[in-house]
This record gives structure tokens, C-alpha cells and sequence, in this order.
């Protein structure tokens, strides 16, 4: 346990992290105080009830398709002797690697009517006009929902096969003798002790899905996202904004505490991992219609995008703009590298914090800190501005007092801005992966070396954090991939001269050129598939 | 391992810290809402000829929230937009001071500036109605994208769009709200299909026969023709001047401003001042297509081929007025839903 | 009479590996059989393979579910887990955790009405003495209170046969032997055939009405516990229900009183038992005798002949270990039991004998 200076210097550091990643929020929520409720009801009596259908729509769609690409991909990789389940298993999750603004960008070029596959239909049936033939629509909300869904699945996948996988194969031979077939057993018994798995994928879907600007812009759909765009840029309302952003976090946070809530009185836990189960054998037929299934994920969440993209580079790459692309990388290695570390460093802090102080609030830091994944990225930017451009005022107005030269912004127009944006929206998996890692070391763990008069700090750097070193690891690169792939922040925040790869890339795309960028695309495709092959390489040495 | 962590930790401290560094002050410090490939040659040649370096900061939205925010130590010298509603947000919100010198004041007609020298015009563009060839050619006014004949024919890029919704304001000032709404809910029951993507992805669309008709920026026109890919789209359609036989067709502006506490005042002058010279201008129109403000410097020939054309010589400030309200009836006609 | 459960030949290959081979086994309605064995010898592959998780390679399985009806698992018939009309009770207990008490019970009785579950239900609580804990999730109950669900969960579909898996393994040793008969009783009482795999020989005597030793994928030996132990039939069974210590010795002739010599001296007029002694063979080597401790003495006329290398203490007295002095000969042991009233202490040098009439002796088939 905690003790003496160390106890009090933790402990106030942990608040202060905790509350400095929280102040955004605070920023947002007092900045929506003061709406004009004319803008509103303007609002709500024309657009924003449709904007709340399609907000809610998009949101369902998106975690039902999530459920259905993702739990049955995880039964069949960790449930049947599907053929090369081994390639499979790691293949599904390469999705997670693709930024959703690009694939969004991908497909309905793709798709749309004046596309490269309805012009090809035409081509060969010699169809004239749209009247001609029946083809799916990709600008709508059903086109938005299943092309987000093939990219975010493999959050359910993973988190569900894991489920899966750490099943006490006991539980389901049980259910066996009980009388339940294959099938029944894998209903009754297997699916319901997945929930919670199921459940926190799903929520971080949804988040991800409500919290999307440029996404759903390129399918025309309109979101309570747009209607926070609209009030302004459109009415320069910022505190309509805020109050919007308002309450599609709490809408957020409310999916989020019910969750939990709903399974608050039970408790998943199994001693025995399911290391060696029967696998249920595949019929030749049964054979087929899996791998199609699962192959027809990987295709279209990763092999069509990145074929695509490797045709365009093929074709207009040339050597300035990979000397251009070396410099855009290096921004983005920067700051990704930065956020990431800090968030880690921040996650271990706080989750020690709330492992081994013995002060009653000490779970709040943790969970507070991890709000930030909420927001928008934009309307975070903006909440940066608003907490960051007062406290720059501060030290300019001092340093003036003082006779110094004005340091000029050193907060809110410096990659510090950024880096905070990220550590802030990015905390929550950060925390959640050391958190998960710290609830696997035996609580014993935590005594024995006290008790042995080692010094506590010393004891966390002896024994808990070699046992964290993969967790860290992971946390680390997950962070690493997420700042690598976001664009709003970025884009508002940069100070002068400062590309990214992912603005770059955002800019090419807003002019329809995304083939000059598509060598930058690649690469952070390929940034994004490390901590997937480090996540595969860690589970396969278990 | 101790130390080594603490060590690691402090290298890396250090790193950020000598990373953080604020734009240095001899330069001229720009915020686009213009895409950086547009001006970057003209900052290039600006750099070559003075020697003052640019520094930009490009965003299609946020801009005056930024600049709002940064307030007196703020860094920008200069803004960029792509029309005339972002100036005068910028000047309501008294962000912008006024830039007088002699080389703007012969450069810039006095329809193309602010009163008080706020901000200028750079270039000016039109609001044009794209046509199938398949048409054959016909004499559009804005006012007949209503008419029932073209249902299921009209393609458009979002109606919230800065373009769409100053065209919207100007129709506001010339014919008032309530047939303002209507003509918005006839337009609207005419589209081929929800509005979405850009401008040239509508000139696509009528090459593919999905629609007929199309609103889109003139230098939209020279740039498809321009491209390899993009000119058999350009092909397929007449560019048409709508309301010549009346008020004018619709014309927006790309424009510049000098930050209200611009730092670096005497460099911003000189970027504006030769940002309004002729050879700037000249690029302007080569490179983008656009139609220059500056008297006596001619479009680009493909530009000039269209033919002369009557612009509506309705203010640009009266435009920006109904830019609120131009958004409440698109929000009532539900335009993009 | 049928018996309820006869098995056959049956055998088992997990990739191409035998795991088990030509087990033989049947079972009266109402026995409780006891299986032990070394780790991996195969008692819960068998297990496995009677429940249906694995799949045999050879052998039949009968179970005679009622006096007309008949249950044939062979090669050719292989029927699924849920079809043969067995329960098991898991180490873990495998109770799910996302059901209570009181569904967790009622899981396998998916086929009766919503009341005769509840009526099933309520006896089997009342039964085991669960009433209060209906609507309670398993992590709220203490070890023992999950078993009891685990027993009446795996008992509610009335089973033809129980299978339990080192049952007992997670409970509390003071506790478990007060368990164990309460268990028994209850499966005696409700006439339940059960197969009951354990790696402690202690618990199949308190718990088992029949034995059988299983060791590398075979069953060795089933019999009354009593009679297993008075006559082991090999070297293993003996040696796995550690019935004594083992000395080496060398047979002087191949007769029936054949005298046999060791470390510790001859035997001339003895029966000997269970000699799978090799008569054609001229070989002397490696035979071994069954020796328990009260088969030795002391005798102060002869020369030193042991050391004593550990001492115990027993309510019977002293447990010494001893070795012989000589350690370089084939004929060389250690840890020989001994009891003994008198205390000696580490290193002391000792001269015993073997006395007795009877002793069971053994060609060595030591597994390495």
C-alpha cells in the first residue's frame, strides 16, 4: 500500500491529470449554458428531429452490423476447424487498421451511380439511365451503417473471440449433458457469458460511429454531427454547438452506464481458459458458407481498400511526393508518439492509483479521464481553443507584466494542443487496456513485497510493471494507431506549416484527389497493422 | 530499470519541450480556407521576390473560431476565404483591421471591398447552371430550376454549402422569403437524387445520365477540361451564364483580410499588395480558372471563350445579410434530407 | 442381472497417440466406482469418453437406462453428449455463472412443463439442503454450497449414470470427508450408478463401493477395495495404493518355495503371490518384493545392515525410512518403512530381517 510523501504527491498528481483531462468537458458543458433557445426551436421544428432519427438509425444499424460481421466471425475462428482459421484469426483484424473517413471516401466512389462498378454494369448491359436497373443507393444511412460496420467490427471480433476463448470449456460440456446440442449449448451458454465482451465492443462502436464527422459527411448523411456543424459554422452559434455535443456525449455515456448497469449482479469470470476445446468439425457445406463469410469481411473491410489504394499509388506515385510524404510522416510519427506515451503514462498512473491507494474516491480519476472518447474530435478542438487561448492569454499578459518578450500561444497554437486533444479523446483505451492488465496480477502481489520493507514505488517497478510490460505495450500502440488515423483535431489545432498525413490526405480527398495521397494512405495502413501483428505475435506465444 | 525509466522519461520531456516552438516573427503568417495548392505557387513566387518567408495554416472550417480565440496574441497576419460570408463573419466579429495602400486602392474596384478597407475581393466567380448537351442550348434563369419540367433531372452539392447558400441569400434579396422557400421546395422536389458531393461530381453525374442539370462554380469548368480524366465529363455539358436576359447571374468572391492584430502589419501589406498585382492576378486566372478583380488583367483564354456575361450587381454585403436566413429556409425546406 | 453400464474394448487415439486401450469395465445399477491412477493415465480421457466430449476409436459403450431400453455407443453409433442420458459433476463445478441457483438447476429440464420444473426444482434444493439460495448467483455461495448445485443440477434430468470428476479436490480437507459420506449416502439413496475419478486412493476408499486401477491407458485391476489391496495384481496397482516398500531380490530357483535373497538376508518357507515370475527364463534380475512394515524386525544377532535415513512420528510411533548400507549393488533400496517405538536418530546403523509367511513379489516393469 501507499504510504507517507509518496502517498500524498500520488495521489495529488493522479487528481490533477485526472481533472486536467477532464477540464474540455467541463469547457464544453459551460460553454452550452448560455444557448439561445430561438436557434433551437428554429431547429427542432424543422431539421432536428430527422437529424435525431438518422443520429439514432445510424447508430443502431451500425452496432447491429457490427454484431453480426463480428460474434459470428469470433464463434467461427474460436468454435469450429473452419479452413486456415490460423490466417483467419489475424486476418479479421486488419479492418481496424483502415482509417473510416478514407474507406467512406473509397466506396461510394466506388459504388455511386457515376462509379467505376455501375458504369461497368452499364457498360455491359447496355443500360441507359437509373430507371434502367435496380441498384443499391450508397449514400444512404444503410450504406453509411454497413460501410462504418466493416471497419469497426473488429473491435466486437476481437473482444468477442477473446470471450470465446477464455470460456471454461467446462461450462459448455455441462450444457452438453444437460441436454443441449451444439447449437443450443452455444446460445444458452457461450453467447450469454460473451455479453459483457459483446457489450463494451459494442459501445465503443457506437462511440466511435456517434462521434464521426467526416464519415458520415461523404454518404450525405445528416447527424446530430451536422447539426453541430450547422449552429457553427452555419448560425455562429458556438453554445448551440456545445449544447449538442452536450448531449450526445451524455446520450454516449448513458449507452455506456446501462450497459453496465444491466449486468452489475453478475459476475464473468473463468478460472480455466479454454485452451485445447473440441472444435466443432464444419460439414463440406457448412465449410463454404463460413469461409465466404468471414473472407468476404476481410475483402471488403481491407483487401478491396488497400487494392484500390496500391492501384492509385502504382499509378501517380513519384519521388517528390515521397520526399513530401517523409516529412508529413515524421509529424505524424511526432505527435502520435508523444500522445502515446503520455496517455499510457497517464493510464498506469491513474490505474495504480486505483489499485493500491486506499483513499475511497480513488476509482474516480480513472473513470473520469476516460470521458474524452465521447466527443467529436471537432468539438473537442474547439473546447481545446476555448480552455487553452484564455490560460495562453494569462502568460502573456504576465510575461508583458514582467518586461519579457510575449512568448506568443505556447499552448493552443503549438503541437501541444494537439498532443493534449489526443491524450484526452484517446485516454480511454489507454486506461482500459493497463486497467484490464493491472485485474490479471493477483492482488497478493500487491502486499508481499511490502511486507518484505520494499519501498512502494520501487515494488511497482519491480513487480507490477515488468508483469504490465505487454499491456503497456499494447495500450501504447493502440494509442499510437488511433492518433495516427485522427484528422479533426489535427486539422483545426496544427500550428503553421504543419501537415499530417491524415490532413493530407483529408485535403486531397476534399478535392477529389486522393490518388496523389494514396502512397500516404498506405502508410498509415501500414502504422495501423503494427499493434495488430504485435497483438497476434503475443497471443500465439501464450 | 529505475533509472533507466526515470532517464527515458526526461529525455523525453525534453523532446516535446524543444518541439513546442511559436511561428517566428519576420514572416507572414497566413489562415486558408483556401486549399494550400491553389496559393502555395503564389506564395512561392511572393517568397522569391521579398524574400518573406509564408507560413500557412489551412482549414475548411473553424478559422474565426481560432482566430476569435487567440484574440490579441494571435498570430495570423492574413485570411484567406473562398467567399464573401466568411469575410464578413470575420468582421463582425471585429477580428479584421482595415489595410489601405496605394497598390489596393488601383487595384480592387470599389464593389469588390469593404468601405472601410476591411477586406478585399481577389477573384470573383460565378454561380453557373450546367446543362446536358443532350439539352440542346436554352437560356436558364436560376428561378427555372423550379419549373416541374426538370423533376428528377437537377443534381446539387449540399444546399448548406457556402456556395449554394450565398446563391440562396442572393435570391432571398431579389425575390423575399416566402418565394424563396417555394422555389427552394420545388428545386428540391426536382433533384435526382439527395444532394451530395462536389461541384464536379455533378458534371459527372449528367455525363453518366443520372441527371440533366446542375449548379456548379465556373472554374470548375476550365479545371475538368483541364484534366485528363475529368474532361470527357466537361464534355457532356454547355456551361450557361443563368438571367442574362435580367438581373445578372449570381457572382461570389474569394477574398483576404489583415488580421486585427496582425503582428507582423508592413509584411501582410506587402503580400496583399502583391496578391492584387498584376502578374498574381494573371496566375490566379491561369491557375484556378477564376475571373481576376483587377481591371486590365484578362481571364484565361478558356475562361474568355465562354463569352462575356452580365453579373447580378447586387451588394456583396447585402448578400451576407440574408446568410442567415438563407440557412433557416434551407433548414425549413429540409433541402438536404 | 444387466448390469447398467458395460463397456468393452474400448480405445482412444488423440492424434494418432493411444491415450487408452482394451478397457473393460461394467457397472450393477447403484455401484459407485472409484477410478485411480497417476496422473495421465487416461481416468479422465475415460471420463471424457463416456460423457461424449471425445470420440472412441474402438470398443462399445452399453447403458441399460431401464429394463427394456438400452443405450449402444460404438463406432458406427455415435451419440452426441446430450443423447446418452449422463450427468457429470465437473473439478470446477462448471456452474453457470450467468444463471442462478434456481436456473442453473432447472438448465437440463428444458423438456417438463414451467411447474413440474419448479416442483423438481424445490426437491432437489430441499435435498441438498439449498432452499435459501434459489435466487442467488453461483460467486455469492461458498465452495461447498456450489457443489451442492453442481450435485442437483446434474441430477435433475435423473441421469441414468453420474460421472464426477475429482469432485472433491476444491474442498476444504476438513471438510471433505464429512462431504464424501454425505454424498454417498445420497447417491446410494437415490440408487445412482456413479463413475468417480480421483487421484487420492484415500477418497476412493471412503467414497467407492468397487476399485480399478488405471495406468498408462489401461485398467490394471477393479475389485472391492479390500481385495485389491490384499492382492494387488501388478507392480503398478501396488505400487500406486502405496501398500508397502519396495525391496529388490534375487531368486535362487524357479519353485514354488523358492527361496529369495536381499540386502537385509534369505527367505526360504514363504508363499509367494502374484509371481508373473518368468520360469523359462534363466535371467535373476529385477524382481521385487512387496515388503510392509511390520514384514521387518529387528534382529540385534545379525551385522548392521540399514542406516536410517528419515524419521516421522505416527500415532503407531516412530515411521523411519531406511536404506541399505550397501548402495552399489543392483540389490540397493531406500525409503524401506519401519515402525517402531523406540527412537533412533539420523545415521543410526540398524540390522532387520524379514519375517512373515506370505509376500507378494513382483517382476519390475518401473516406468520411467
Amino acid at each position: 500500500m501507499l504510504t507517507g510523501n509518496k502517498n500524498t504527491s500520488w495521489k495529488f498528481f493522479s487528481w490533477f491529470f485526472a481533472l486536467a483531462l477532464m477540464s474540455p468537458i467541463v469547457v464544453m458543458l459551460w460553454g452550452s449554458i448560455n444557448t439561445s433557445s430561438d436557434l433551437f426551436t428554429h431547429l427542432w421544428a424543422t431539421v432536428l428531429p430527422e437529424y435525431i432519427r438518422n443520429t439514432l438509425v445510424l447508430g443502431v444499424l451500425v452496432a447491429l452490423l457490427s454484431f453480426c460481421f463480428g460474434v459470428p466471425a469470433a464463434a467461427l475462428i474460436s468454435q469450429t476447424n473452419i479452413v486456415m482459421g490460423k490466417q483467419l484469426r489475424w486476418l479479421l483484424m486488419l479492418p481496424l487498421a483502415m482509417p473510416a473517413y478514407l474507406v467512406a471516401y473509397l466506396y461510394t466512389d466506388l459504388f455511386d451511380y457515376a462509379g467505376p462498378v455501375q458504369r461497368l454494369l452499364r457498360a455491359w448491359f447496355d443500360w441507359q439511365s437509373p430507371n434502367d436497373y435496380y441498384f443499391f443507393d450508397i449514400r444512404t444511412i444503410g450504406g453509411a451503417a454497413v460501410v462504418i460496420a466493416l471497419v469497426l467490427f473488429p473491435y466486437v471480433y476481437m473482444l468477442t473471440r477473446t470471450a470465446f476463448e477464455q470460456q471454461d470449456r467446462n461450462l459448455l460440456r455441462a450444457s452438453r449433458l444437460l441436454g443441449c446440442t451444439e447449437r443450443q449449448s452455444f446460445y444458452q451458454v457461450a453467447l450469454p457469458l460473451a455479453r459483457p465482451a459483446i457489450a463494451v465492443s459494442l459501445a465503443l462502436v457506437t462511440m466511435e460511429t456517434l462521434a464521426d464527422f467526416a464519415t458520415v459527411q461523404y454518404f450525405a448523411v445528416n447527424t446530430l454531427t451536422t447539426a453541430i456543424y450547422d449552429t457553427w459554422l452555419g448560425y455562429s452559434d458556438f453554445a448551440a454547438a456545445n449544447a449538442i455535443a452536450s448531449v450526445l456525449m451524455l446520450f454516449i455515456l448513458f449507452i455506456v452506464v446501462a450497459e453496465q448497469r444491466a449486468r452489475a449482479g453478475q459476475r464473468h469470470q473463468s478460472s480455466r481458459p479454454n485452451t485445447e476445446h473440441e472444435r466443432k468439425q464444419l460439414s463440406f457445406a457448412q465449410q463454404i458458407i463460413a469461409s465466404i463469410f468471414c473472407w468476404f469481411l476481410v475483402f471488403s473491410g481491407f483487401l478491396l481498400p488497400v487494392i484500390l489504394l496500391l492501384a492509385m499509388a502504382v499509378d501517380y506515385a513519384d519521388y517528390n511526393q515521397l520526399v513530401a510524404l517523409i516529412a508529413t510522416g515524421k509529424n505524424s510519427i511526432k505527435i502520435a508518439t508523444y500522445s502515446a506515451t503520455i496517455a499510457t503514462l497517464i493510464a498506469l498512473m491513474l490505474a495504480l492509483f486505483q489499485r493500491l491507494h486506499q483513499s475511497r474516491a480513488r476509482m474516480i480519476p480513472l473513470q473520469i479521464s476516460g470521458f474524452g472518447y465521447a466527443i467529436p474530435g471537432t468539438v473537442l478542438a474547439m473546447a481545446m481553443l476555448a480552455t487553452f487561448g484564455p490560460l495562453d492569454h494569462a502568460i502573456n499578459d504576465v510575461a508583458k507584466a514582467f518586461d519579457f518578450k510575449a512568448p506568443g500561444l505556447i499552448l493552443s497554437g503549438t503541437i501541444f494542443a494537439i498532443v493534449f486533444a489526443f491524450v484526452v479523446r484517446f485516454s480511454a483505451i489507454a486506461n482500459g487496456t493497463i486497467n484490464a492488465g493491472i485485474g490479471q496480477i493477483p492482488k497478493s502481489l500487491d502486499l508481499a513485497p511490502g511486507s518484505l520493507g520494499v519501498k512502494t514505488l520501487s515494488t511497482i517497478f519491480r513487480v507490477h510493471l515488468p508483469l504490465l510490460k505487454s499491456s503497456i505495450l499494447v495500450a501504447w500502440l493502440l494509442v499510437f494507431v488511433e492518433a495516427m488515423k485522427e484528422l479533426p483535431a489535427v486539422l483545426l489545432l496544427r500550428p503553421f506549416n504543419f501537415e499530417t498525413l491524415s490532413t493530407q490526405i483529408y485535403q486531397l480527398i476534399s478535392d477529389e484527389r486522393l490518388e496523389q495521397g494514396a502512397l500516404g494512405a498506405i502508410l498509415i495502413v501500414l502504422f495501423g497493422l503494427l499493434p495488430i501483428i504485435f497483438l497476434n505475435r503475443q497471443k500465439d506465444s501464450k | 530499470m529505475l533509472h533507466k525509466i526515470w532517464f527515458s522519461s526526461f529525455v523525453f520531456v525534453a523532446l516535446l519541450g524543444a518541439s513546442i516552438h511559436v511561428a517566428a516573427n519576420d514572416d507572414v503568417n497566413v489562415y486558408s480556407y483556401r486549399q494550400p495548392f491553389l496559393v502555395e505557387p503564389l506564395f512561392n513566387e511572393f517568397t522569391k521576390e521579398t524574400g518573406i518567408k509564408v507560413n500557412v495554416v489551412f482549414a475548411k472550417q473553424g478559422m474565426a473560431e481560432r482566430l476569435a480565440r487567440e484574440g490579441e496574441y494571435s498570430p495570423a497576419d492574413i485570411l484567406l476565404t473562398t467567399d464573401i460570408s466568411r469575410l464578413i463573419e470575420l468582421k463582425e466579429k471585429d477580428l479584421l483591421q482595415a489595410a489601405e495602400s496605394t497598390e489596393l486602392t488601383e487595384a480592387i474596384p470599389a464593389q469588390y471591398k469593404a468601405l472601410d478597407n476591411t477586406w478585399y475581393a481577389l477573384t470573383t466567380r460565378v454561380r453557373n447552371i450546367y446543362s446536358a448537351k443532350r439539352l440542346g442550348e436554352i437560356d436558364f434563369n436560376y428561378e427555372d430550376l423550379a419549373d416541374e419540367k426538370y423533376q428528377g433531372k437537377i443534381c446539387t452539392r449540399s444546399g448548406k454549402h457556402p456556395y449554394n447558400v450565398a446563391l440562396v441569400a442572393s435570391m432571398i434579396a431579389e425575390h423575399g422569403e416566402a418565394y424563396t422557400l417555394t422555389w427552394l421546395q420545388k428545386v428540391k422536389a426536382n433533384l435526382a437524387r439527395k444532394p451530395q458531393g462536389s461541384d464536379r461530381a455533378q458534371v459527372q453525374a449528367i455525363h453518366q445520365n443520372l441527371c440533366d442539370i446542375s449548379l456548379g462554380n465556373s472554374y470548375y469548368f476550365g479545371n475538368m477540361l483541364k484534366d485528363e480524366k475529368q474532361k470527357v465529363w466537361a464534355d457532356a455539358v454547355y456551361i450557361n451564364f443563368p438571367n442574362q436576359s435580367n438581373r445578372g447571374a449570381h457572382v461570389n468572391i474569394s477574398g483576404m483580410a489583415m488580421a486585427k492584430y496582425a503582428p507582423n502589419k508592413a509584411n501582410a501589406l506587402a503580400l496583399m499588395n502583391f496578391l492584387v498585382s498584376a502578374p498574381a492576378q494573371k496566375m490566379y486566372a491561369e491557375t484556378n480558372m477564376e475571373y481576376p478583380v483587377r481591371p486590365g488583367v484578362e481571364p484565361s483564354k478558356l475562361v474568355a471563350s465562354w463569352g462575356q456575361f452580365k453579373a447580378d450587381n447586387l451588394s456583396l454585403e447585402t448578400i451576407a445579410k440574408q446568410r442567415k436566413t438563407a440557412l433557416i429556409l434551407l433548414d425549413k425546406a429540409q433541402f438536404d434530407l | 442381472m444387466k448390469p447398467l453400464i458395460n463397456i468393452e474394448n474400448l480405445a482412444v487415439e488423440l492424434q494418432s497417440k493411444v491415450i487408452l486401450s482394451q478397457v473393460d469395465l461394467s457397472l450393477q445399477k447403484g455401484e459407485i466406482i472409484g477410478l485411480v491412477g497417476p496422473s495421465g493415465c487416461g481416468k479422465t480421457t475415460l471420463l471424457n469418453t463416456l460423457a461424449g466430449f471425445i470420440a472412441q476409436s474402438a470398443g462399445t459403450i452399453e447403458i441399460n437406462t431401464s429394463e427394456n431400453q438400452q443405450i449402444k455407443i460404438s463406432i458406427a453409433n455415435m451419440l452426441p453428449a446430450e443423447e446418452r442420458n449422463i450427468g457429470m459433476i465437473f473439478q470446477d463445478y462448471a456452474l453457470f455463472p450467468h444463471l442462478s441457483v434456481n436456473e442453473n438447476i432447472c438448465f437440463g429440464l428444458k423438456k417438463l412443463t414451467k411447474a413440474e420444473q419448479g416442483k423438481r426444482c424445490e426437491e432437489l434444493l430441499a435435498l441438498l439442503e439449498l432452499a435459501e439460495f434459489g435466487q442467488r448467483y453461483p460467486h455469492q455461495l461458498s465452495g461447498g454450497q456450489q457443489q451442492r448445485v453442481a450435485i442437483a443440477r446434474a441430477l435433475a434430468p435423473q441421469p441414468s449414470l453420474l460421472l464426477l470428476d475429482e469432485p472433491f479436490s476444491n474442498i476444504d480437507a476438513r471438510l471433505r470427508n464429512e462431504l464424501m459420506i454425505e454424498i454417498r449416502q445420497l447417491l446410494k439413496r437415490l440408487g445412482m450408478t456413479a463413475i468417480f475419478v480421483t487421484h487420492n486412493k484415500d477418497e476412493v476408499f471412503t467414497f467407492a463401493d468397487k476399485i480399478a486401477v488405471m495406468h498408462q491407458g489401461k485398467v490394471l485391476q477393479i475389485g472391492a477395495p479390500a481385495q485389491v489391496c490384499q492382492h494387488p495384481n501388478s507392480w503398478q496397482v501396488a505400487d500406486f495404493l502405496q501398500l508397502g516398500s519396495w525391496l529388490p531380490v534375487v531368486l535362487k530357483a524357479y519353485k514354488n518355495d523358492l527361496p529369495i535373497s536381499s540386502l537385509i538376508g534369505q527367505l526360504a518357507n514363504c508363499a509367494l503371490v502374484n509371481t508373473l515370475v518368468d520360469k523359462s527364463s534363466n535371467t535373476t534380475l529385477n524382481y521385487q518384493l512387496l515388503v510392509k512394515p511390520n514384514d521387518i524386525e529387528l534382529c540385534q544377532q545379525q551385522p548392521d545392515n540399514v542406516i536410517v535415513e528419515h524419521i516421522g512420528v505416527t500415532e503407531q510411533g516412530y515411521h523411519y525410512l531406511l536404506s541399505s548400507i550397501e548402495q552399489h549393488t543392483a540389490l540397493a533400496f531406500s525409503h524401506l518403512s519401519f515402525y517402531s517405538q523406540e527412537l533412533y536418530v539420523l545415521g543410526d546403523k540398524l540390522a532387520i530381517r524379514l519375517k512373515g509367511e506370505r509376500f507378494n513379489l513382483y517382476a519390475v516393469h518401473k516406468h520411467h
